[in-house]
């Protein structure tokens, strides 16, 4: 089964239906005496427009739940469903064809192509993407037009993360996935950085999920989720969601 | 077993399939230099043994006829240690089975007594027994080629006279190692083949009792070769002497010398490449290796292991690999060269040709792929001892780009992102993109040259039997005749046209230089015969003058307008200042043209001839045959389609056993140079490509990334290959040809498309093994990872 078809588009929030539907999700790597269960019995629904942080320490799960969000990896227990379709139990192709049109994806070490310019890296997604912006817009959105050209080994730490945000958000994504973004980043730079995504969160109301072990950062959040042991041990919703400029660690 | 030895062998577990492309490169090379150097010592070791156990003579002369007691002046001659005389003549035969008749040269055995020198070997049956009648021997070669036996029966025209031979026995001789009719460049061993019968008995037949017309002799120790030579020439002027030669200008000899000098060149040069191939892919798997390791290096040597050790754990990596590549190198050369003396049996015949393993080759083979090795990991090891264990521990810094040249020449919007990141990798990486593009090319040229060769030997065929000679059969005479011969000849059954020539032994000397061979006068106007310049014009025969091939020419260093002495070697053997009028363009042996009448004229005997060329009609072939059987005054027949057809089978044979030897070689190169390109630049690039498929590019798609690099280099590769092999090729065909046979450099599109095809697929097939890794790449940890 495909993957539907949720492209949205720029400006127009997502109506708050569902995105996420998780029903008693598992997730055990291994078999028999080597099992290693990450993940068990997670329930949550994430919707459109949201920004979501998970916490957690090293191997609370966090980093499996968000795979398995991003299609990077399939439950070996419960319900996965996205927009109604069933994530959980899709084939590979299927998956490849999900993360290539609904999911952006940042990860901690920004993972650009280093042979590429920042505009290009950008362009390697809108090359394949079915409703993409111009590169241009992406990285103006980031703040990086002046650095278009220039290939990663040019360009910070911060510079870096931001052209890989850029990268995620030209396709216009259902759902954006952050796992560490400001990890290895100093505390200005991470600042540029969660202000970069939390600007696209609202402008473009991408549901935006962000893992994180700095406790700091969840202020940003509508919803933070507490994992520990690979299940939710606390879940609450902030009822102001604070701008990165106010937070500091 | 030390800790660091357990390493290094699940290291090389895990490395298995780039560890094993680099030693099949390297076998190839190995194989290459095993099998040809194995080749020349059993071609060497076999026929010194049998030139010695059978007494194969050192100098050779022909005459027209010489009473015996001459024998014995020749053996007076100071330096003389031994001398054979005996009668050789050339006679039409009738072979069971065969339509078309064939031509035998008879030699004979002395009576009473076993041959001073060149002694037949005997392989089955008898030999001759004294006062048997009309009992023969046959080379084995020719009696392959018509199954006879010890007991079956040959008819053979005996000057004039049909003479039923009774085979008693297969013979094999040092004098025809290599088989082929007087004069001709290339065997026909179904056509001609050599017999030996009772000296008095065919002496008597052609009316030479105690008489001797071809003679053989071997030096004693210290003497000289050239003044026994001409001691020889000078008593046999009076009987007709058609100039003696040493072994060199011996025609069979000459063979057994040129392969070997060809297996010289091959046994040099082409491994050469092929490891020089190996050490560079060493160099890029062990480059990796140590990169990969980086850590594991720094801890090591923070543990307190020192620069040596772990350079030797490295160079012991390299050593395995030699080892793999060095045992199936052996294995592969002897097997190749076990089937390559097998081939040998259709050219040469040797009592025994075994296939002797050169163990001082073998040696040189390790020793050659040993240092092949430790030149590619010598580099890489270095750069482990440069490493300080604090540095080794951090990442290695983010690998720096620039647009690519394309690109800063402003025509990069032509160019897709992935193909611009592999012309950035490639300018990244410019002494790995040579040596992959030049690995490609070597395995795109090596195709190319086998199938030049066959091509070469197709144009010689179609030169020689459809552009320059284009009659149907030639017969010759026993004795030169009158033109009216000529009348016979066109009495046959179905000849639609006939042609005489005629052909006179001589001497050309120009300075210094002099050379002995037989002039063709061709009649003026010739249909049938025409001789042809390098520019595929016919050459008309002037009527003054001589017209010489260009090997002669060159030979001789003679150009048209200088004058050349002529002097015959029979007859009257008048002398004379002849013009040289053109160089005529040939692929075999020397040649010199006259017309026919002006060589007559010379010769001060009359119009005669030495035979005739004659074309016949398709529908009185068999009749034609059989009335030649029976023409007592035919002293050989060469039907053209049958030399062909021979010359095709075994040319055939052997050119398909090389194209599939140089086949193996080409993909292996092409397999192993891609596939290993291709797993290293999978470990190096895996968190890009990872993240390529996380970002949500398809397999496909990924897979087009990691080999865009590879396609580029191919695509330059396989035109700089076909250069590159043309140049071998031409090289090659410089090494082999000889005066014998000269292949022409012939280059169709055909051949390069071949070349092309098969790297295309080899490289398409590696790309595609290399490219199932993909599936296991680890796409979270990947992205987890610093590199």
């Amino acid at each position: 089964m495909n993957p539907p078809d949720t492209t949205s588009t720029a400006g127009q929030p997502a109506s708050a239906e569902a995105v996420f539907r998780v029903r008693n999700l598992g997730k055990v790597y291994g078999s028999g005496h080597a099992a290693v269960r990450a993940l068990a019995g997670v329930d949550l629904d994430f919707c459109a427009g949201e920004l979501v942080v998970l916490l957690g320490a090293s191997g609370s799960g966090k980093s499996t739940l968000l795979n398995l969000l991003g299609g990077l990896d399939s439950p070996t227990e419960g319900d996965l469903h996205y927009r109604g379709w069933n994530l959980g139990h899709a084939d590979e192709s299927s998956l490849t064809r999900y993360r290539r049109d609904a999911v952006g994806f940042v990860f901690q070490f920004y993972n650009l192509i280093p042979s590429l310019t920042a505009r290009e890296n950008v362009a390697l997604i809108t090359e394949i993407a079915r409703n993409p912006m111009p590169p241009e817009e992406a990285l103006a959105m980031v703040g990086l037009t002046p650095r278009a050209d220039h290939f990663p080994a040019q360009l910070s730490g911060g510079e870096q993360q931001r052209v890989a945000i850029a990268r995620a958000i030209a396709k216009r994504p259902e759902v954006l996935l952050c796992d560490e973004p400001t990890g290895a980043l100093d505390v200005h730079t991470g600042i540029t950085v969660l202000e970069a995504i939390q600007r696209i969160n609202r402008e473009l109301g991408t549901l935006t999920v962000v893992i994180t072990h700095n406790a700091v950062i969840a202020e940003m959040a509508d919803r933070v989720f507490t994992l520990s042991d690979g299940r939710i041990q606390k879940s609450g919703t902030n009822t102001r969601r604070r701008s990165v400029s106010e937070l500091t660690w | 077993m030390s800790l660091l030895d357990l390493k290094l062998l699940r290291d090389l577990r895990a490395l298995k399939s780039q560890a094993l492309a680099v030693a099949l490169v390297m076998a190839c090379g190995l194989a290459m230099m095993i099998m040809t150097r194995s080749l020349i010592l059993s071609l060497d070791t076999a026929r010194t043994g049998y030139y010695e156990r059978h007494r194969f003579a050192e100098v050779f002369s022909s005459l027209k006829r010489a009473p015996k007691s001459v024998v014995a002046q020749i053996a007076a001659i100071p330096g003389v240690a031994a001398v054979e005389a005996s009668v050789a003549m050339q006679v039409t035969l009738d072979i069971p089975g065969m339509v078309e008749p064939a031509t035998g040269l008879i030699n004979t055995l002395p009576e009473r007594r076993a041959p001073v020198l060149n002694r037949p070997y005997l392989r089955t049956g008898r030999l001759l027994g004294s006062g048997g009648r009309n009992e023969a021997l046959v080379s084995e070669v020719f009696s392959d080629a018509h199954k006879l036996r010890p007991g079956d029966s040959v008819s053979a025209i005996l000057n004039g006279r049909k003479t039923e031979l009774r085979i008693v026995g297969i013979v094999l001789s040092p004098q025809f190692v290599f088989e082929a009719a007087p004069g001709a460049a290339l065997p026909d061993n179904r056509s001609f083949g050599f017999f030996w019968m009772r000296e008095e008995e065919l002496a008597e037949a052609f009316s030479l009792e105690g008489a001797f017309n071809t003679v053989a002799l071997i030096l004693a120790p210290g003497a000289s070769e050239r003044g026994v030579i001409a001691a020889v020439d000078r008593v046999l002027e009076p009987y007709g002497g058609l100039g003696a030669h040493g072994r060199k200008d011996h025609p069979s000899d000459v063979r057994v010398t040129d392969e070997i000098r060809v297996l010289r060149g091959l046994s040099f040069g082409f491994p050469l490449v092929f490891l020089s191939v190996a050490a560079f892919m060493t160099n890029a798997v062990m480059s990796r290796q140590i990169a990969l390791q980086r850590e594991q290096i720094a801890i090591l040597k923070a543990f307190g292991f020192t620069n040596r050790q772990i350079g030797a754990h490295f160079v012991k990596f390299a050593l395995v690999i030699v080892a793999v590549g060095t045992v199936t190198g052996v294995i592969g050369g002897a097997l190749l060269g076990n089937k390559l003396v097998e081939m040998y049996h259709i050219f040469f015949r040797f009592p025994a040709l075994d296939f002797k393993l050169a163990t001082g080759a073998l040696l040189a083979a390790v020793l050659a792929s040993s240092a092949a090795a430790l030149v590619g990991v010598i580099g890489a090891v270095r750069r482990v001892a440069a490493l300080s264990p604090a540095e080794a521990m951090r990442p290695e810094p983010p690998a720096s780009f620039r647009p690519a040249f394309f690109e800063r020449i402003g025509i990069a919007r032509w160019f897709g992102v992935s193909f611009r990141m592999s012309l950035r990798n490639i300018e990244r990486k410019p002494v790995h993109a040579v040596l992959t593009c030049a690995a490609l090319a070597l395995a795109t040229g090596i195709l190319v040259i086998p199938n030049s060769f066959r091509d070469g030997i197709n144009h010689i065929l179609n030169f020689q039997w459809d552009v320059s000679q284009r009659q149907t059969v030639t017969l010759s005479l026993v004795e030169p005749g009158p033109l009216r011969a000529l009348a016979d000849f066109r009495a046959l059954p179905g000849v639609v046209h006939a042609e005489p020539f005629r052909s006179v032994p001589v001497e050309l000397r120009a300075g210094n230089r002099t050379r002995r061979l037989g002039v063709s006068g061709i009649p003026s106007g010739s249909h049938l015969a025409r001789v042809i310049d390098a520019n595929d014009r016919r050459i008309l025969l002037p009527p003054h003058g001589v017209v010489l091939s260009k090997a002669l020419g060159d030979n001789l260093e003679l150009k048209p307008g200088d004058t050349v002495i002529l002097r015959v070697l029979e007859g009257k053997r008048p002398e004379r200042s002849v013009p040289v009028a053109a160089l005529a363009e040939d692929f075999a042996g020397i040649a010199a043209y006259m017309d026919m009448e002006a060589l007559n004229r010379l010769l001060g005997e009359g119009d005669r001839i030495n035979g005739a060329r004659m074309t016949v009609a398709g529908g009185s072939w068999n009749e034609f045959l059989a009335a030649v059987k029976n023409t007592p005054q035919s002293a050989g027949v060469v039907i053209k389609e049958a030399v062909r057809a021979s010359f095709r089978r075994t040319t055939a044979e052997s050119i398909g056993l090389i194209q599939m030897i140089y086949l193996t070689f080409a993909t292996a190169v092409a397999f192993g140079i891609v596939y290993n390109s291709a797993r290293i630049s999978l470990s190096e690039r895996a968190r890009e490509l990872a993240t390529l498929r996380v970002l949500g590019f398809t397999r496909g798609e990924v897979g087009s990334v990691l080999v865009g690099e590879l396609v580029i280099l191919t695509i330059i590769a396989l035109p700089a290959g076909l250069v590159l092999g043309s140049f071998m090729a031409k090289a090659i065909l410089v090494s082999v040809n000889t005066e014998t046979v000269r292949l022409p450099l012939i280059l169709t599109p055909a051949n390069y498309a071949f070349a092309v095809l098969v790297v295309a697929v080899a490289t398409a097939l590696s790309a595609a093994l290399a490219c199932r890794k993909l599936n296991q790449l680890d796409l979270v940890g990947a992205l987890k990872a610093v590199d």
